[in-house]
C-alpha cells in the first residue's frame, strides 16, 4: 500500500509541474498586464516602467527560468494587485471554498444516501417518484437562478437568513444549501441506480429468506454493496467543489478560492493564478489518493499494487 | 456502531469549526456597512484614482492637498489653505497648521516632500501618475508650512493635479505599495482582510468630528444582492446598483457620474477622413430611442466631458437624428469619389457599460440603414486598448472604436490633449488650429482657459466631427434611510464618510 502511495505521489508531482508549465505560458498568452493594471491613460512610458519593473519585458524563457528558480526558494511571487505574497493569498482563500465543499459534499452524500436507498426500495412506488423528481430538478437547476431567488426569498422577503457573507452559522445555509443541489440530485440517481441492482442480488434473496429485517437488508447489506460507484461519482463531484465553487463564491460573497482564481485570470495576475492552480491541484491529488484508499476499506477485495 | 459514532463527531466537529468564524462588525447607532461592487485590490494611497481603491480611502483615511469642487471642478482647500504661482514653473502651496498624522507624525512641509517623491521615485508602480502625464515635479520646503513645487513645464492646474497625491505619513516604506496606509483622514484603518476593510473614527482628526463611528466595507459582485442587503438592513449605503434594480424612490438616488460614452472615429481611413461621412455618423443615429437603453435620466452629450468641468461647453448643441440628411451627406461624399460603401470595422468591448452591446448593435442597424456598411466585432479590453492607444495597429482598416471616458479632475486637460491634440494616445487625426487650440488653453489660467477649451470642443464638434459623443452617464446609488446622504459626480472614486450624517 504504501508503496503504491508513494508511486502515485511520484505520478502526482510529475503531473503537478507539467501543469505548473503549461499555466505559466498559457497566462502569458493571454496578454500584458499593464493594459489591466494601469489605468487607460497611461503613458507608454509608464507601461514600459511597469513591464520592467515585474521582469514582463524580459524574454519569456528567461522570465520561465527566473520563475522556476523562485519556485526552488518557494517563493511564488507577488500578487500585483494585492501587493503581497501570492502564495498567501491563495492559502487564504483556499481553507474556506474547503469548508465550504467538505459540509456540501458530506451533507448531500448523506442525504442521497438515505433518500436514494429508500427510493429503490420501493421502485415506482410514490415516494420514489418523488424522490426522482426532487432529484432531477437538484441536478438540473442553474446554481446562479437558484442562489438569488434563494436570497429573495429567504433573506429579503421572510428576513430568515443573511443575505450573503461570512460570520455567522446562519450564513453558511444558503451557501451550503445551493451548492449540494447539484450533488445531492446527481448522487441520489446514482444511489438509486445500484441499490435497485443490489436489492435484487443473490445474498439479499437469502436474507429476506432468513428473516432479516428489511431496513438491514437494504443500509447494512446492499448499501454497503453498492456504495463503490457512489464514491466514485461523489469523488468527481467534491473535486469539482474543491476547484471552486465560483458561482456560489460570487453570489454569497464567498472568499474562496474559485472566484479568486477566476479574477486573476481576468485581472492577469499571474502569479496569483499559478499559487491558485498550484493549490487546488495538490488537494486534487490528496483527494484522489483518499479515494483510492476508501475503495479499498469498503471493499477488501481491492489491493494496490506497486507493480 | 463505533466507527459511526466517530463520523458523527467528526462532521460535527467540522460544522462548528468552520462555523466559529468572528461576526462581521455590524450594527451600532453610529456604525454603518457599505457594499461595494469588488474587493479593494489592496490600500495603497498612489493607487486612488482606481474606483476600488478610492471608495474606501481617498477623504478618509488619506487627504490630498487639494480637493475638486464637483459643482464647478475648481480646486478646493484640503490639507493646503491656500497657493498662489510663483513663476510659470513653480507654485508655493500653504499647509494647514495643526494636522496629525494617524500615527502621530507631524504634517508639514516635509511630508509632502516624502509623500511626492514616494509617488514619483518609481520603486513601485504608482497608478495616480498617469494623471500627471509627463510632468516631473521637484518639491522643496520653504518651512514648516509652505513648500514649491515646481514643473519642468509650466502646469497652471497643478492645483487641480495635486487632488489626486494623497499624502501619507513619512513612515510610510517609499519602496514598495502597502497595505496599511496612514494619513490624515477623519477615519484610520482597523483591519483589512479578504471579506472586509474597517475604518474607525480617528479622534485626532483636524477637522469636524464626522457622524460615524465605524465603517466597514465589504463587496458584493451582484447589483441586485447590494440592493437587498440596504433593503434588508444589513448595509446601508451601496454605490453603483444597476438601473433594474434602482426601484425605491426613497433610497435610490441618480447622479450624472462623470463618465461620457462615445464612438471615436479613426479619420485616418477612408471614407472617415471625409467631414460629411462623420457628420452622417452622427446624424443617422436615434439618440432618443438609444437613450432607453441607457436609462432614460442619462444626459445627451455633444462633447467629452460632463458639465460642472472647466472647460465644458454648454452652448455645443449635440447632434440630433436626421436619418435623410445622413443619406444626403453619404450621396454628395459618394458623388465626389469618396469609397462610402467600404465596410467599416465597429470595434465595441465586452462589458465597457451596460448594455453596451446591444448599443453597437442599435447603432449598426441605423447606420446600415442609412448606406453605410459596418462589420460588429467585440473584443476584450487588451485587444481592444490595441485600437485604442497609439501605435495603432498597421491593418486595423476603417473603424469605428466604442469608448467611454471618466474625468472627474474638473479641468478638460484630462481630456483633450489625450483625444485632440496630434500627439495624443487616442487621437487619429492631425489639426494644426486645434494643435495650437490646445497649446494656448494648457497654459491659460481662469475664464480665458475655459473659453480656450470650449472653442476646442465646438472646432472637434461643429468643424472636424472628429467623433461620436454618445451620452454622459447616470449612476445608482442605495443609501438607506437611516443615512442622509447624496452621490454626486465624485462618487465613482471617494465616498466621503466624513460627509455622511445620520438622521435624528
Amino acid at each position: 500500500m504504501f508503496g503504491y502511495l508513494g508511486k502515485r505521489a511520484l505520478h502526482s508531482v510529475v503531473s503537478v509541474l507539467g501543469l505548473l508549465v503549461l499555466v505559466f505560458f498559457l497566462t502569458r498568452l493571454t496578454g500584458d498586464p499593464s493594459y489591466l493594471f494601469l489605468p487607460l491613460d497611461a503613458t507608454p512610458q509608464a507601461r514600459e516602467a511597469f513591464s520592467a519593473l515585474h521582469g514582463f519585458d524580459q524574454p519569456l524563457y528567461i522570465q520561465f527560468f527566473n520563475y522556476l528558480g523562485d519556485l526552488l526558494h518557494l517563493d511564488f511571487g507577488e500578487s500585483l494587485r494585492q501587493n503581497r505574497s501570492a502564495m498567501e493569498v491563495a492559502l487564504e482563500a483556499f481553507p474556506q471554498t474547503l469548508k465550504l465543499a467538505v459540509m456540501a459534499i458530506f451533507l448531500a452524500g448523506a442525504l442521497a444516501l438515505v433518500v436514494g436507498s429508500l427510493a429503490a426500495a420501493k421502485p415506482g412506488s410514490l415516494f420514489d417518484r418523488f424522490a426522482s423528481l426532487v432529484s432531477l430538478a437538484g441536478a438540473s437547476a442553474p446554481d446562479f437562478w437558484v442562489a438569488i431567488v434563494g436570497i429573495l426569498v429567504f433573506a429579503v422577503s421572510l428576513d430568515l437568513l443573511p443575505t450573503s457573507g461570512t460570520g455567522s452559522a446562519a450564513h453558511w445555509i444558503m451557501p451550503i444549501g445551493v451548492l449540494m443541489l447539484r450533488p445531492f440530485g446527481l448522487l441520489v440517481q446514482v444511489v438509486r441506480g445500484t441499490m435497485i441492482g443490489a436489492l435484487s442480488s443473490p445474498y439479499v434473496k437469502t436474507a429476506r429468506a432468513k428473516g432479516v429485517r428489511r431496513q438491514k437488508i437494504i443500509f447494512s447489506h446492499a448499501l454497503r454493496n453498492s456504495l463503490l460507484p457512489v464514491i466514485t461519482v461523489a469523488g468527481d463531484l467534491a473535486t469539482s467543489l474543491v476547484n471552486g465553487a465560483v458561482v456560489v463564491e460570487s453570489v454569497f460573497g464567498w472568499p474562496g478560492i474559485g472566484k479568486l482564481m477566476i479574477d486573476a485570470i481576468i485581472q492577469r495576475d499571474f502569479a496569483v493564478v499559478q499559487s491558485t492552480v498550484l493549490v487546488t491541484a495538490c488537494a486534487i491529488f490528496i483527494l484522489n489518493i483518499a479515494i483510492d484508499i476508501l475503495y479499498a476499506v469498503l471493499d477488501p477485495r481491492i489491493r494496490y499494487q506497486t507493480s | 456502531m463505533r466507527n459511526k459514532g466517530a463520523l458523527s463527531k467528526i462532521a460535527l466537529a467540522v460544522l462548528l469549526a468552520s462555523t466559529a468564524s468572528p461576526a462581521l462588525a455590524q450594527g451600532g447607532a453610529n456604525n454603518i456597512t457599505i457594499v461595494l461592487p469588488e474587493q479593494p485590490s489592496n490600500l495603497e494611497p498612489c493607487g486612488s484614482i482606481l474606483t476600488d481603491v478610492g471608495q474606501v480611502l481617498s477623504q478618509n483615511i488619506t487627504e490630498p492637498l487639494t480637493v475638486i469642487d464637483p459643482k464647478d471642478g475648481t480646486p478646493q482647500p484640503k490639507l493646503a489653505t491656500k497657493w498662489e504661482r510663483v513663476n510659470d514653473t513653480t507654485w508655493r502651496f500653504h499647509l494647514r497648521d495643526g494636522v496629525k498624522f494617524q500615527d502621530g507624525k507631524e504634517f508639514n512641509a516635509e511630508a509632502v516632500a516624502f509623500t511626492l517623491k514616494r509617488m514619483t521615485g518609481g520603486a513601485f508602480t504608482c497608478n495616480n501618475l498617469a494623471k500627471f502625464g509627463s510632468a516631473k515635479l521637484s518639491v522643496t520646503p520653504v518651512d514648516k508650512l509652505t513648500v514649491d513645487i515646481k514643473t519642468e513645464k509650466p502646469e497652471p492646474i497643478l492645483p487641480a493635479l495635486l487632488s489626486v497625491a494623497m499624502m501619507v505619513s513619512p513612515a510610510t516604506p517609499a519602496d514598495k505599495a502597502v497595505n496599511d496606509p496612514v494619513g490624515t483622514g477623519p477615519y484610520k484603518l482597523n483591519t483589512f482582510t479578504p471579506q472586509t476593510v474597517v475604518l474607525d473614527r480617528f479622534d485626532g482628526y483636524w477637522g469636524k468630528t464626522p457622524d460615524i463611528a465605524k465603517a466597514t466595507y465589504v463587496w458584493r459582485g451582484e447589483s441586485s444582492l447590494r440592493a437587498a442587503m440596504v433593503q434588508t438592513g444589513e448595509a446601508q449605503l451601496t454605490p453603483t446598483i444597476a438601473i433594474q434594480d434602482a426601484t425605491n424612490p426613497k433610497t435610490d438616488f441618480s447622479y450624472l457620474n462623470s463618465e461620457t460614452t462615445a464612438i471615436r472615429i479613426d479619420t485616418e481611413q477612408p471614407p472617415l477622413n471625409d467631414v460629411r461621412v462623420r457628420k452622417a455618423l452622427n446624424l443617422a443615429i436615434d439618440w432618443q430611442g438609444m437613450a432607453e437603453l441607457f436609462g432614460t435620466d442619462v444626459l445627451r452629450a455633444s462633447q467629452m466631458v460632463v458639465p460642472g468641468i472647466n472647460g465644458h461647453n454648454p452652448d455645443l448643441k449635440p447632434w440630433g437624428y436626421d436619418p435623410d440628411q445622413a443619406a444626403k451627406l453619404l450621396a454628395e461624399a459618394k458623388a465626389d469619389g469618396v469609397p462610402v460603401g467600404t465596410t467599416i470595422k465597429l470595434i465595441g468591448r465586452n462589458g465597457i457599460y451596460p448594455n453596451g452591446n446591444e448599443g453597437l448593435e442599435a447603432m449598426m442597424t441605423m447606420w446600415e440603414a442609412v448606406g453605410f456598411d459596418i462589420d460588429l466585432t467585440m473584443l476584450d479590453v487588451a485587444d481592444w486598448t490595441r485600437y485604442l492607444q497609439k501605435p495603432f495597429p498597421q491593418e486595423r482598416g476603417p473603424n469605428l472604436l466604442q469608448i467611454m471616458h471618466d474625468n472627474n479632475k474638473g479641468d478638460a486637460a484630462f481630456t483633450v490633449p489625450i483625444f485632440y491634440h496630434s500627439s495624443g494616445q487616442y487621437a487619429t487625426f492631425s489639426d494644426p488650429k486645434v494643435d495650437t487650440l490646445i497649446g494656448e488653453a494648457l497654459n491659460a489660467t481662469d475664464t480665458g482657459r475655459t473659453k480656450a477649451f470650449q472653442e476646442i470642443f465646438s472646432e472637434v464638434h461643429d468643424r472636424i466631427a472628429v467623433d461620436i459623443p454618445m451620452f454622459h452617464m447616470i449612476g445608482y446609488t442605495r443609501v438607506g434611510e437611516s443615512l442622509d446622504w447624496r452621490p454626486n459626480l465624485t462618487t465613482n472614486s471617494e465616498i466621503p464618510l466624513a460627509e455622511i450624517r445620520l438622521k435624528k
